[in-house]
C-alpha cells in the first residue's frame, strides 16, 4: 500500500501543485490541491501513515487550498479553500493553513457524508467496543480523546462519529486530533512522545495544535466498532470523576442535537439514534484529572466484559 | 351552549416513537421533528389514532386516567400544545 510518506517530499508537493494528492481517512478519499509549501510539510508530518491513491482514482471530495495574488502575497498573506470550485469560507491567514485543511475536511464529512448518521463527537475503541463523547467545544472533549487515545485506548474520530445506518457499527476516521489553548501544553505533558503540530494562534478558536493519529489507529481505520456508551463529558475544575445515568429518551434528545444531520434523514435518522440509544449505556460526566476519568472508562469496559 | 371540540390526530402522523421509563420520543411525520413526551401524552395519541373523540371520552382510554374536571382542564391545555407541534386537530363543529 502507497502511503504519504512512502511518496518523499519532492512527489508529495508535486501531486499537490499538480493532479492532487488522493489521501485517503477512514472511508474518504479527498483530492487535496495546495501549492503551500507550509501545508506540505505538515501533512507530511501528520499524514504519514496514511494511505494514498494513484493520480486519476475517484475522490469523494475534491479541495484546493491556494494562497493569496497580488500585494496580498506580500502583506498579511492568507490562504483560500475551496470546494469543488466553490469558496464556502473567508480566507485566513497563511499561518492557519493547516487548521484550515482539518477544519474544511470536517466540514467535507458533516456537510456531505449522508449515508451515515455522522454525530458531532469524538469516539474511541477498546476491545472492539466503542465510547461516543459528544460535547460543545469547551467541554474538554478533545483533550479527553487525546489522553484516553495515549492510553490504549483506538482513535476513531476526535471530531466526527460515523454510525452506520445499516448496521448501527461505527466507522473510523482516525485524523489529528485537535486541541486548543491550555488544553495543548497538558497533553504534551500528558503524552510526550506524542507527535504535535506548532501551535498557532489567533485561531477563531484561540491559539490551536494538533496530535498525530497514532499508526495503529490509521493502520485500523476500515475495523468498525460497536458504541456501547455515550459519555458527554464536561470539565469542572476540582471534580471527582463522576458519571451520571442519562434517561435513554433524553439521551435520544441530545444525541439528536449533536448530529448534523439527524434532520436531513428524517425517519432514518430517528431510527437511527434510537437504535443507539438503545444499544448503549448513556452518562454525563464530569471530571477533572485525566488519568481519574481514564480509570473510569477502563471500569465501564470491565463492566461490560 | 357550543358542544365540544372533537380531535383527531393530523392525518399523515404514524406515531413512530420509542418509549423507555415513562418518557417517550416521538417522530413527527408532518414537521420531522422528534419531540420528547411523557408515555401518558403517547397514549393519548394513539387513542386519537384509534377514533377522534372530545377530551372528555379521551379521559380513561387505556393509559389514561379517567377524567375529573382537573384532568379534563389539563387535557384540553396538552391537546393545545399537541395542536401547535401538528400532532392533533381539532374537527369543525
Amino acid at each position: 500500500m502507497l502511503t504519504l510518506a512512502s511518496l518523499g517530499p519532492r512527489e508529495l508537493r508535486a501531486r499537490l501543485r499538480g493532479p492532487g494528492l488522493r489521501l485517503q481517512t477512514g472511508p474518504f478519499v479527498t483530492c487535496v490541491q495546495s501549492p503551500l509549501a507550509l501545508l506540505a510539510d505538515t501533512l507530511a508530518a501528520m499524514y504519514a501513515d496514511y494511505p494514498v491513491l494513484e493520480e486519476g482514482g475517484v475522490a469523494d471530495f475534491h479541495v484546493r487550498l491556494s494562497g493569496s495574488n497580488g500585494l496580498r502575497r506580500l502583506v498579511r498573506p492568507q490562504v483560500h479553500f475551496h470546494y469543488d470550485g466553490m469558496a464556502p469560507f473567508q480566507p485566513l491567514p497563511l499561518a492557519q493553513a493547516f487548521p484550515m485543511f482539518e477544519w474544511a475536511m470536517n466540514w467535507c464529512v458533516s456537510s456531505q457524508a449522508n449515508s451515515w448518521l455522522v454525530i458531532h463527537a469524538a469516539v474511541i475503541e477498546k476491545s472492539g467496543l466503542a465510547a461516543i463523547l459528544p460535547a460543545p467545544p469547551g467541554s474538554g472533549k478533545s483533550t479527553l480523546c487525546a489522553a484516553l487515545v495515549n492510553r490504549g485506548w483506538r482513535l476513531l474520530s476526535d471530531e466526527l462519529t460515523l454510525v452506520r445506518l445499516d448496521d448501527g457499527r461505527v466507522d473510523p476516521l482516525p485524523r489529528p486530533v485537535s486541541l486548543k489553548n491550555a488544553s495543548i501544553s497538558i497533553l504534551r505533558d500528558y503524552a510526550p512522545e506524542a507527535a504535535f503540530t506548532r501551535p498557532v494562534a489567533d485561531t477563531v478558536k484561540g491559539t490551536v495544535a494538533h496530535m498525530r493519529a497514532s499508526s495503529e489507529s490509521v493502520a485500523r481505520a476500515q475495523e468498525t466498532a460497536m458504541p456501547a456508551w455515550i459519555v458527554f463529558p464536561k470539565w469542572q475544575a476540582g471534580a471527582p470523576a463522576t458519571l451520571t445515568p442519562v434517561p435513554q429518551a433524553r439521551a435520544h434528545m441530545r444525541l439528536a442535537e449533536n448530529a448534523f444531520n439527524y434532520s436531513l434523514l428524517g425517519e432514518t435518522g430517528f431510527q437511527a439514534v434510537a437504535r443507539l440509544a438503545e444499544q448503549v449505556r448513556t452518562f454525563d460526566f464530569e471530571y477533572s484529572v485525566l488519568d481519574d476519568a481514564i480509570a473510569v472508562f477502563e471500569q465501564l469496559l470491565r463492566e461490560r466484559a | 351552549m357550543s358542544s365540544l371540540p372533537i380531535w383527531r390526530l393530523v392525518p399523515g402522523q404514524r406515531l413512530v416513537h420509542r418509549c423507555h421509563d415513562g418518557e417517550c420520543v416521538l417522530f413527527n411525520d408532518l414537521t420531522g421533528d422528534t419531540h420528547l413526551l411523557e408515555e401518558a401524552v403517547v397514549a393519548l395519541l394513539q387513542a386519537l389514532h384509534a377514533a377522534p373523540g372530545p377530551a372528555a371520552i379521551l379521559a380513561g382510554s387505556d393509559g389514561l386516567p379517567e377524567a375529573d374536571p382537573d384532568l379534563l382542564d389539563e387535557l384540553d391545555e396538552v391537546l393545545a400544545d399537541l395542536a401547535a407541534l401538528s400532532l392533533v386537530e381539532a374537527l369543525p363543529c
